[in-house]
């Protein structure tokens, strides 16, 4: 058994950092945001628990939890330009900063080791170590979004005029929703940091961006076990067709287009929504259709 | 007993006086009446009670709290609950979480206490999901509880926006023109239960705003007319059916109005 899952431990970790990742997305979308911040968030945690772990010799666990609190103040900071765009804008903006991060990375050598990347990072974290860190965040995200805050990001997403006219204060949430996703973006960052020897700033440029995007798409948004089905299906797909490896992201991209063609509310989502459905048409006469509008 | 007072409201659009300065006075167990022809500005006033448009003249007063300037949330967590012309709920929720949502001004527990889910949090939750089905029960809606609500009718989906309204436990409730598209045997349903409202207990102020004249008469206590944007009568209905402005201007000639 061992011998069998042993090779295969680094796709766990790569499991285990993406579902974060997507959960840290996964959240900003529930909220009605469409930002795409999370890969600098994730980035600003990784480097500070990297510098801080090499540089200053701290604890890597304290280092990692200010790396998760740099995340947490920059989701903040972000929330106040971002409140005052909507929709597409808002992607546009978040992706300038995700740029605008990475260039700094690249810009500030001595701290961050610029294109060269930062090195000799000590290896502590272990898959364990990983998969508390995820299951710990579902657990949050899933008592978080039963209770008020839940309700209060849903009716934001769906209609944030409605929501208002019911009590809810737009400002907060959106800055609560910003603070949890840099927060947990932070966190994974930091804890990449810490068990890859080294970083770059590619690493969470671009791709990585798209990739924790189709996660969340491909997975569904609004359960917690969405982020966590799409990135096992991600980072699987590659290693079970071997072939395809060369074309990953083009297969990324295909897959994209046929799940919202097909599937527009994700693979977890969607297979909620039938069995809820299911259920509704054997207990009463009536068989809703499943609403269209994407909200 | 408070009421919802404006006083010298108006609003301009740029160079439109969309509305006109005028007073009005929304009294607690009474229901309130606004009618007027197709475009007279009635929705524009429930939007200036709502903290939607921004008030260009005047004052809007709920008992010691001014609102005049006060944001959407602020409006409803002061008492002011509303329903909309055109049906404006969360489609892909449940019909539970749709009212559910109404209970946010009754939210006691800290954002720690939801963050971490802990009991307070939790309890709380159920105790609003025992009242939002209560309230299912008085509008007869049980059976569709686990039903997303843009699955419904259009009948029925004016009736959880109703009650995601009424979920607030609001002392204020703008009704817009809730009976449109509804046969009038449900219209006459609906009315007992907005009668119910208002004399109810400490009784809620209810402004209805409504095209059905006979709906009207029938159920208002006191009746405001507005007809391009100008108040042309007030009165019991009684009055106002009978004043020749109104007949005039709202109603035409036509004997059986």
């Amino acid at each position: 058994m061992m011998s069998f899952i042993t090779p295969h431990l680094p796709l766990l970790d790569l499991i285990f950092i993406g579902t974060g990742y997507a959960l840290s997305q996964a959240i900003v979308f529930r909220a009605g945001t469409f930002s795409v911040a999370t890969s600098g968030f994730a980035a600003l945690g990784a480097y500070a628990a990297a510098i801080l772990t090499v540089k200053q010799g701290l604890h890597p666990a304290a280092a990692v939890g200010l790396g998760t609190l740099l995340g947490l103040l920059c989701g903040l900071l972000l929330s106040v330009p971002l409140a005052r765009l909507r929709g597409v804008y808002q992607a546009i903006a978040s992706l300038a900063f995700v740029e605008i991060l990475v260039a700094l990375i690249l810009y500030f050598e001595d701290l961050t080791g610029g294109p060269l990347g930062f090195h000799n990072i000590p290896r502590v974290v272990t898959p364990w170590v990983l998969f508390l860190a995820m299951l710990a965040t579902m657990v949050l995200l899933t008592l978080l979004g039963r209770g008020g805050i839940g309700r209060a990001f849903d009716a934001m997403r769906q209609d944030p005029a409605v929501a208002a006219s019911l009590g809810v204060n737009p400002t907060r949430y959106h800055v609560l929703s910003f603070a949890l996703s840099g927060a947990i973006a932070g966190l994974f960052g930091g804890l990449d940091a810490l068990r890859n020897f080294s970083l770059t700033a590619e690493q969470f440029g671009f791709s990585i961006l798209i990739g924790t995007l189709s996660a969340v798409v491909l997975g569904g948004r609004r359960a917690v076990l969405g982020p966590l089905i799409g990135t096992t299906i991600l980072v699987l797909l590659p290693e079970i067709f071997r072939p395809l490896a060369d074309y990953r992201q083009a297969v990324y991209g295909l897959l994209l287009v046929v799940v919202m063609a097909f599937l527009p509310f994700g693979v977890y989502d969607t297979i909620v929504m039938k069995l809820h459905n299911r259920k509704l048409a054997r207990a009463g006469m009536l068989a809703p259709k499943v609403p269209k509008a994407l909200a | 007993m408070t009421s919802l007072v404006l006083q010298g409201v108006g609003k301009r659009f740029g160079g439109l006086q969309a509305v006109s300065p005028f007073d009005m006075e929304i009294a607690r167990g009474k229901i309130t009446g606004l009618i007027g022809p197709n475009g007279a500005g009635k929705t524009t006033v429930v939007n200036l009670i709502t903290g939607v448009y921004k008030l260009s003249q005047g004052s809007i007063r709920f008992g010691d709290i001014d609102l005049t300037e006060a944001p959407r949330h602020e409006v409803a967590r002061a008492g002011l609950a509303r329903t909309y012309q055109t049906i404006r709920l969360l489609p892909d929720a449940t019909v539970v979480a749709n009212v559910m949502i109404g209970m946010y001004r009754h939210q006691k527990t800290s954002l720690v206490s939801q963050l971490l889910g802990l009991p307070s949090s939790r309890a709380e939750t159920a105790r609003f999901r025992d009242e939002v089905f209560r309230l299912l029960d008085r509008f007869g809606m049980t059976r569709y509880a686990d039903y997303p609500a843009g699955s419904l009718s259009y009948g029925d989906q004016r009736r959880v926006e109703m009650m995601r309204a009424l979920a607030l436990k609001p002392e204020v409730l703008l009704l817009d023109e809730p009976v449109a598209g509804i046969n009038e045997v449900e219209a006459a349903r609906l009315g007992e239960i907005f009668r119910s409202l208002a004399t109810e207990g400490e009784g809620m102020a209810v402004l209805l705003i409504e095209h059905n004249m006979r709906f009207v008469t029938h159920l208002c206590d006191y009746v405001y007319v507005l007809d391009g944007g100008v108040l042309i009568a007030q009165g019991t209905a009684a009055q106002v059916v009978n004043d020749p402005a109104v007949i005039t201007a709202y109603l035409g000639d036509d004997e059986d109005a």
